[in-house]
């Protein structure tokens, strides 16, 4: 780009876009990049009263002790399938919802579904994870009562006593409070569609899957692959609330995600500096699936992060 | 989309009024589509909409009947519905929960602050983002990648509590109001949901304004950001609640200073102080209380701090519920 | 459209000049004041100091009553911030890093931090003028609380006792039972863990169900994150020591002992392992939380367990207000692994010199603060804290005998009231164990007998009565003068991941975590125990790195007792 001879023209052609990007060029260095300066403790011995100054350098120590640790990589383990889960989860029944959604014939149907959709956003984790102990306790549980019913099992699973089923259960809880949520967004962006389109499509004879399909879904397809990409790089970043709430130490192995454990090593136990060691593997794991999964959609001439 | 581009680059030089928008009613479109498909149903369609309203139904009450436990619970004596079993209506009733939260002496100030927080913020955030989007998605700019990278990386690194809180404490911003605003001005999150709506905007709009002499600002204030209305009220709706929930700049930076306190600060407060909490001693459960629960508490908080969203949303959703305001952008 | 523009122009300008305003604040040099108003309406000014207890607690209200009247007496009051959200040592770090504290700090388990900082003024060279805090300590224990500098920077708060202890409720760990079960069974003595099994599986042989049909629960054990106490530290109980938290300590040779691998945490889990197949155990125990926890507490189908009275106080609490359930609230039994061993369940309130409240280098008049903590000292003061106010909060008898009609009770209960009216600064120096200085009355309600009687129930007095006690405390074996060591756990407590100990000492409850639970569920229990103990010997170095890091502690402990 910078050899390009015309660019001083250019440049200079766009004096206004420069000018107004200014602001949001310091804005981003001061509130984002600047407090990065704390990295350096993860190449620390941090403590609180020495300050950054004069707390005693470790090099890659805690770095070494990170990943010498088996626990440590078990959680990375637990993190990333259920990481992983969440992001297929967490992209396709929000989709899936979204188009159910418009194409529900009944409006005040529609309104209805979609206010009722949203709500258990608003719940705090302890209470979705109340609502999910409800619903697989072993005595009243109604999960256990209706595979009883239907005489699926004839005695009640103690379903999360058991190891196999701990990622699934956090991921439909994430699921059950957040798909309303997130679908807001692909509704959003159905409304943008151009309806002529589906007109057309009708008076051709397309049936509802066949407008779904060629319509729809193409007109979704930038928003999808935004927020694909986008959380392609959070797939490290499942949190500690849930898996704690609903882990207990049964599934222990299974349970523990890198937060619970910068919990318990690090800032739990006044090592702040394990923390941040642990945060910054978590950013750079993040950092380069971003951009293998932007560089793959570039390639593929997809709309992109950058 | 090829279409509508087509449609709307039709009338090239025309001034930018309402004349090139997909201009067409609600109920106009309402009233076609569903035409439409009433002449032209086929037994697929009837398969599929009766999926769907069974579908519909099932995820209504898979949804609700927690919430509305949880409401019931809300009402119900704490002590009381530790014994659980509580289904849709409370087994004792009392108002004690919602007493119990709302009769906080800071409530008053918390909420204004709240509001105002809310309020600011979200024009704030929105208005600025919305301005950051539409530099990025200029297709001439010759640093949008790199501007774009900048913010991308924002989501997935941060420096920590301790020097997020020095940087804060040097630009003055601890023990102040514009601690709520500013560090949450521009989301990553938003300007790229923001872009790539605009992205999809065809280029002609901007380009004849330009012809016209307008400016960025212009262009982007009277054009492009009342088009990305549905996307802008979901960018709006997100830095809302995300402003309303929030209490933990509320605790970490200003925690002396009451007049700035927060709604969901305090509410945390209230749940904190009832948690009974690691303690080794019995001194301190000395204030332990009998009549009100952590479970009873949290259910009266958590309906009160929803409630103003839930009433507050359908004035939005008229931008989200797709097929009910398909091209209904009003100047 | 040009409203938007015009509301777009407008916001922008309001951002940045908000920004810059922002950036001239300075913070306020003088000590903060305020009026109260007084009884007969007057405005005296007062001063107003500022604390972050590192703990969750309770709001005290703007114009709270007895606040007030405190501040009216001594001239000073202090608006309270409690830890939300947050670990005590985050808060702590991020205040530390900040520079800026209020001027009383109780920094929990962040004290250390705190101290390194030199965040915290040297009481000791103040306190010549203060008498009530110089005294509320002998000189040994202000030597155990003395900091490596020899200066004394917090004072532990909790367990001081005036006079003698008037403890009635076993506010600690035990096996409790419920009253039922010891009536059904015709008030027998219960003395050993298979004893207090066998009674258990005998009743619920015979009562399977609650008079409603409810199914009854043998026996719950409580296993949710730290409050695994539940699990894993009978075995040092049932061998006959106290509550040392993370050791046994031997009485003679003054060395710790491991008791997670005794032969007694065997047997005891061995018997758990029995009780859990039996059925006896409920068998969602272990995928329990706190909450549902209490749930289960809180119906009364629950015949036993495990805890700390405060634990499942609010299940108690459940069950007295329910109203039918009067014969399922639960007393404490001494029990031990074998007849002929004496049980330490109960003991003397302990010194924790591990927490205390300091005033910071931040406190702008240290004099102030000292004379501020002297004052709640002072025996008017602490019957204002600790009872409230004279015909508001209690009465007081012609025998100077403080009582309490059913409304104040029912007022020291309601949290909304407390808030409004109660201010106990609870975590201010306080005499919290015994009597009051009148030498009449409990330094609480809840250390008055006449009170205590009044608050029990008939089905817990015919159970008293069988055993030919009046509390809580005597059904449990008096508790013998604490040894110098005693707490030790207020030394693990303050461990950290930063030290060989430290880590070993958190590695150590990860794999107890992990497999003390497994063991109990275990089909085969010798095998699961086999591989818990060499899951445990493979990665706590219990002997080399821990014990004697103890060791060195208690003898320290011995040795600043003894004056050294």
């Amino acid at each position: 780009m910078f050899k390009d001879p015309d660019f001083g023209k250019k440049l200079k052609n766009q004096k206004a876009l420069l000018l107004l990007s200014i602001p949001f060029v310091v804005y981003v260095l001061i509130f984002c990049y600047v407090p990065l300066f704390g990295w350096i403790m993860a190449f620390q011995k941090y403590k609180p009263n020495l300050g950054f100054t004069k707390s005693q350098f470790v090099g890659l120590d805690n770095f070494k002790f990170l990943f010498r640790n088996k626990d440590f990589m078990l959680c990375v383990r637990n993190t990333l399938m259920m990481g992983v889960i969440n992001l297929v989860l967490g992209t396709i029944c929000p989709i899936i919802f979204a188009i159910l959604l418009s194409e529900f014939r009944f409006n005040m149907g529609k309104k209805f579904v979609q206010t009722v959709s949203y709500l258990p956003h608003f719940l705090s984790m302890i209470i979705l994870t109340g609502i999910v102990f409800d619903v697989l306790s072993m005595e009243n549980g109604t999960l256990n009562k209706l595979l009883m019913g239907i005489g699926v099992v004839d005695k009640p699973i103690q379903w999360l006593a058991e190891p196999k089923y701990f990622w699934w259960i956090v991921g439909f809880a994430n699921r059950w409070k957040e798909t309303g949520w997130d679908s807001i967004i692909y509704l959003a962006a159905i409304t943008s569609i151009n309806p002529d389109l589906y007109e057309a499509a009708s008076i051709d004879g397309a049936g509802r899957m066949r407008r779904i399909w060629h319509i729809t879904l193409p007109g979704l397809k930038p928003t999808i692959l935004i927020l694909l990409i986008m959380n392609v790089g959070n797939v490290l970043n499942v949190g500690f609330e849930l898996q704690y709430l609903l882990g207990n130490d049964l599934v222990k192995s299974v349970a523990q995600t890198i937060d619970i454990y910068v919990l318990n090593y690090g800032i739990g136990k006044g090592n702040y500096s394990i923390g941040v060691a642990a945060g910054i593997f978590k950013s750079l794991v993040s950092i380069i699936l971003v951009f293998i999964a932007n560089t793959s959609a570039k390639a593929m001439g997809e709309e992109s992060l950058y | 989309m090829a279409e509508l581009t087509k449609k709307i680059v039709s009338t090239p030089n025309a001034p930018i009024t309402q004349a090139e928008k997909p201009k067409r009613d609600a109920k106009d479109i309402g009233s076609k589509t569903k035409h439409s498909i009433v002449s032209r149903r086929t037994k697929g369609d009837n398969i599929f909409d009766a999926f769907n309203t069974v579908f519909m139904l099932v995820f209504s009450i898979v949804i609700l009947y927690p919430l509305l436990n949880m409401v019931a619970v809300s009402f119900n004596d704490g002590l009381d519905a530790l014994k659980g079993g509580i289904t849709l209506v409370p087994r004792v009733f009392t108002l004690k929960n919602y007493q119990h939260v709302l009769s906080q002496q800071n409530m008053l100030t918390a909420a204004k602050v709240s509001v105002l927080r809310t309020v600011i913020g979200t024009l704030s955030a929105t208005l600025v983002t919305s301005l950051l989007a539409y530099i990025l998605s200029r297709k001439e700019f010759l640093f949008k990648k790199q501007l774009s990278l900048l913010y991308v990386v924002t989501m997935y690194v941060s420096g920590g509590l301790i020097p997020i809180f020095l940087v804060y404490k040097a630009l003055g911003m601890t023990n102040s109001f514009m601690v709520y605003i500013l560090p949450g001005m521009v989301p990553a999150f938003s300007m790229l949901v923001l872009r790539t709506y605009m992205n999809g905007l065809p280029d002609s709009l901007a380009e004849s304004a330009m012809m016209d002499g307008a400016g960025h600002l212009t262009i982007f204030i009277r054009i492009i950001f009342p088009l990305c209305m549905p996307v802008v009220a979901t960018v709006a709706l997100f830095t809302a609640v995300g402003q309303w929930n929030s209490w933990f700049d509320a605790m970490l930076y200003n925690r002396m200073n009451s007049d700035l306190t927060t709604l969901q600060y305090e509410l945390m407060q209230i749940l904190n102080s009832i948690t009974s909490s690691k303690q080794q001693t019995a001194e301190t459960m000395k204030n332990a209380s009998a009549t009100v629960t952590p479970t009873s508490v949290r259910a009266a908080a958590t309906v009160v701090t929803a409630l103003p969203i839930v009433i507050l949303y359908p004035f939005l959703q008229r931008y989200f519920v797709a097929g009910l305001t398909i091209g209904g952008v009003k100047e | 459209m040009r409203r938007l523009k015009r509301a777009a122009a407008g916001l922008m300008a309001l951002a940045m000049i908000v920004g810059m305003s922002a950036c001239g604040k300075t913070g306020e040099k003088e000590q903060k004041t305020d009026t109260v108003k007084t009884a007969d309406g007057k405005e005296v000014e007062v001063k107003v100091f500022s604390a972050f207890f590192a703990v969750p607690g309770n709001e005290v209200e703007e114009g709270n009553v007895v606040q007030d009247k405190i501040a009216e007496k001594i001239g000073a009051k202090c608006e309270m911030e409690w830890l939300v959200g947050q670990t005590a040592e985050e808060a702590i770090g991020v205040m530390i890093a900040g520079g800026e504290y209020p001027d009383f700090v109780d920094a929990s388990s962040g004290m250390k931090s705190m101290v390194d900082a030199g965040a915290f003024i040297a009481i000791d060279e103040l306190w010549d003028n203060y008498p009530n805090i110089k005294n509320f300590y002998t000189e040994a224990e202000w030597n155990s609380i003395r900091a490596e500098d020899g200066h004394i920077y917090i004072i532990p708060q909790f367990g001081k006792t005036w006079d003698h202890d008037t403890t009635c409720v076993h506010n600690d760990e035990a096996f409790w039972i419920q009253t039922r079960v010891l009536k059904w069974a015709g008030y027998p003595k219960i003395e050993t863990l298979d004893e207090y099994f066998d009674l258990i599986e005998r009743y619920i042989e015979a009562n399977p169900t609650m008079p409603d049909g409810t199914p009854n629960i043998g026996y719950e054990i409580l296993c949710d994150d730290w409050r695994y106490f539940c699990l894993e530290n009978a075995p040092f109980f049932l061998d006959g020591y106290p509550n040392d938290g993370c050791c046994i300590v031997d009485r003679d040779t003054h060395q710790a002992i491991d008791y997670n691998t005794t032969d007694t945490a065997k047997r005891y889990f061995k018997k758990l392992n029995e009780e859990y197949k039996k059925g006896i155990v409920d068998q969602e125990t272990f995928t329990m939380k706190y909450d549902a926890y209490i749930s289960k507490l809180s119906t009364g189908r629950v015949c036993g367990m495990v805890d700390q009275h405060w634990d499942f106080n609010d299940a108690e609490l459940a069950i007295k207000a329910d109203g039918n359930l009067d014969d399922c609230t639960y007393v404490p039994v001494g029990i031990t692994i074998d007849k002929g061993v004496e049980e330490h369940w109960h003991a003397n309130p302990a010194l924790d010199v591990s927490n205390g409240v300091g005033i910071t280098v931040s406190c702008k008049d240290p004099e102030g603060a000292m004379k501020f903590m002297n004052d709640l000292l002072d025996p008017e003061i602490l019957t204002l804290r600790n009872w409230g106010i004279e015909g508001v909060n209690y009465n007081k008898g012609e025998d100077g005998v403080f009582t309490r009609t059913e409304e104040m009770r029912a007022n020291a209960n309601e949290q909304t009231y407390i808030n409004k009216n109660l201010c106990p600064y609870a975590y201010f120096p306080n005499y919290s164990n015994g009597m009051d200085h009148d030498g009449v009355n409990g330094c609480d309600a809840n250390h008055q007998a006449t009170e205590f009687y009044e608050s029990l129930n008939d089905e817990i007095k015919e159970c008293f009565d069988a055993y030919g006690v009046k509390t809580y405390v005597e059904m449990l074996n008096a508790a013998p003068e604490n040894e110098a060591w005693y707490p030790m756990w207020s030394y693990s407590n303050a461990l950290t991941t930063d030290t060989p100990e430290g880590l070993v000492w958190t590695e150590m409850a990860n794999v107890k975590h992990e497999y003390l639970p497994k063991v109990c569920i275990a089909d085969d229990f010798d095998s699961a125990w086999n591989e818990y103990l060499t899951e445990y010997k493979n990665k706590c170095d219990v002997d080399g790195t821990l014990l004697p890091a103890f060791n060195k502690e208690i003898q320290r402990r011995i040795d600043v007792a003894a004056g050294k």
